[in-house]
């Protein structure tokens, strides 16, 4: 079982993670054309985080790790740390986790299932942060 | 190009050729016979097979709707024909086998007496792979595969360039030959990107299935070697869309061809690994994966996926299959499509077969033991649900 050394180190992960896909030039603009707010909880580690599209002046996503924002998630999907990093090296498939109650969805779940497929050219970037910064977190 | 030449090209003698050009069906004729002039002419002794008169040809051309006959000019001009005896020969395959070869390769039997120099070297292949050991049935159905899967894709090409090139240039005015020359000049620009396109996909493809059955070896059950030579033991998916001939009539075709849209490519960015989509007819999906377990979960979680109607039916059945020319075939087949066809909008329905497989994740409820239509005897079916946590 791969997991975070800590809780800072899980928010450091996730937050160049997020960085990836704002900054892609194609994942990006995508994602800010989606406009689907979308709130993430992470239940072992007990932290939240909403993102949303950057606004006109903006970066293409802007997220904060808390509950206090001035916006409503669309999207709702709570999920271990662990699968979140399985998730993003392409290693776990949405439909079956949450069969496997391995990812709890709420909300708009059309609006999720449009996002899955421009996300999935980040897995590579992902796996090749993880190899190169965090190695015991390979899976 | 004589005119000559150009004559036995197009298939007509020499004084309807001249003809056509005095009447003034061969827009690009200007003294010569260029691969462009030979591409109308063809296309014009086709119409008037087809009966068309000169007149509603020469009218059509100026409107500029016969101008993807010039893209005939894009193609090898193999004039140098065999008989399909000789080709055979060339190749060292018996004319019996080269007629079926170049018939599933995509050349109708009527064309298929006399075969190009392409069609020759074509055959050399199959028989280069024949020779190294490849066995004849597999080869057969392979090349019938190869051959319904480029007419496929050919197809949307045409279909595509006319419904978004031609179509588009004919609204806007243009003259017939104007037409012409964008359509020709757009073609040679992306046609030659097509077979490196082709072959990349192939080659990714052929390594996903090339991991997915090493895996499946790893994985099988030792009394598969029980089952005949051609079969397998495969679980089969059949979904479609709960309510899809009532939303056509109350919404409208386009909006119900968008939610056939929507709802296949949700199943094939969903889809595990193991499983892939095998055909799609209306907004039916037939699905076949190698494992029950897996695909049942992603079955039950597809389904947490929808909200709104239409909603997705889901049938799934865990048996052996006959494999033939890239598609599943026989009892176990049919049984998985009656099956989804008993369920209903947002429920996933099972054979025994599936549940004696089942993951520990979910919950199986027995529903009946029905006779499903064309079977005689019954077969129980469950309903598949996450299980609750206790």
């Amino acid at each position: 079982m791969t997991d975070f050394q800590s809780e800072q180190e899980f928010r450091e992960v996730m937050d160049r993670t997020f960085s990836l896909m704002s900054e892609d030039p194609e994942i990006g603009p995508e994602l800010r054309d989606a406009d689907t707010p979308q709130r993430f909880e992470f239940t072992d580690l007990d932290l939240v985080v909403n993102i949303r599209a950057g606004g006109p002046d903006e970066e293409n996503l802007v997220w904060e790790w808390s509950d206090d924002v001035d916006w409503e998630p669309k999207v709702k999907m709570a999920m271990s740390s662990q699968t979140a990093n399985r998730y993003f090296q392409g290693k776990e498939n949405v439909a079956i986790a949450i069969a496997r109650r391995r990812i709890k969805a709420g909300g708009d779940v059309k609006a999720a299932l449009a996002i899955i497929p421009i996300t999935k050219p980040l897995f590579a970037h992902y796996r090749k942060m993880i190899a190169a910064d965090y190695p015991h977190l390979e899976v | 190009m004589t005119l000559d030449q150009a004559a036995k090209r197009v298939g007509v003698v020499p004084a309807t050729l001249r003809r056509w050009v005095r009447q003034g069906v061969i827009p690009h004729y200007e003294g010569a016979w260029t691969p462009e002039a030979i591409g109308h002419a063809r296309v014009v002794a086709r119409m008037r097979d087809r009966g068309h008169s000169l007149q509603s040809i020469r009218e059509a051309t100026e409107q500029g709707r016969l101008a993807s006959g010039f893209l005939e000019a894009l193609f090898p001009s193999d004039v140098s024909r065999y008989t399909l005896k000789d080709a055979a020969r060339e190749a060292g395959l018996e004319p019996g086998l080269a007629l079926r070869l170049v018939t599933g390769l995509g050349v109708s039997p009527e064309q298929a007496t006399t075969v190009s120099e392409d069609d020759v070297q074509l055959l050399r292949y199959v028989a280069a792979v024949l020779a190294s050991g490849f066995p004849l049935d597999a080869v057969l159905q392979l090349t019938r595969v190869y051959g319904q899967a480029m007419a496929r894709v050919a197809d949307a090409e045409v279909r595509l360039f006319h419904l978004y090139v031609h179509e588009p240039l004919m609204r806007s005015g243009s003259s017939g030959t104007e037409i012409a020359e964008q359509m020709h000049a757009l073609s040679r620009e992306v046609l030659p990107l097509a077979a490196p396109v082709l072959d990349q996909v192939h080659q990714r493809y052929l390594q996903h299935f090339i991991e997915q059955d090493v895996v499946g070896h790893m994985e099988s059950d030792l009394d598969e070697s029980a089952i005949d030579l051609g079969r397998m033991r495969v679980a089969i998916a059949f979904a479609d869309l709960a309510g899809y001939t009532r939303l056509t009539e109350e919404e409208g075709e386009l909006t119900a061809v968008d939610a056939v849209e929507r709802f296949v490519e949700a199943v094939e960015i969903t889809l595990p690994e193991q499983a892939r989509v095998i055909k799609t007819i209306g907004d039916e999906v037939m699905i076949v994966g190698s494992d029950p377990a897996t695909l049942t979960a992603w079955a039950v979680g597809f389904q947490r996926l929808q909200s709104g109607r239409p909603l997705p039916r889901i049938g799934i059945h865990y048996g052996v299959a006959l494999y033939r020319d890239g598609d599943y075939f026989g009892r176990a087949v049919n049984i998985a499509s009656r099956v989804a066809a008993r369920s209903a909008g947002g429920e996933v329905l099972v054979t025994r077969s599936v549940v004696a497989y089942a993951d520990s994740h979910l919950e199986f409820e027995r529903i009946a033991e029905v006779k499903l239509k064309g079977f005689k005897e019954s077969t129980e079916i469950f309903i598949a649900r996450q299980r609750v946590p206790e």
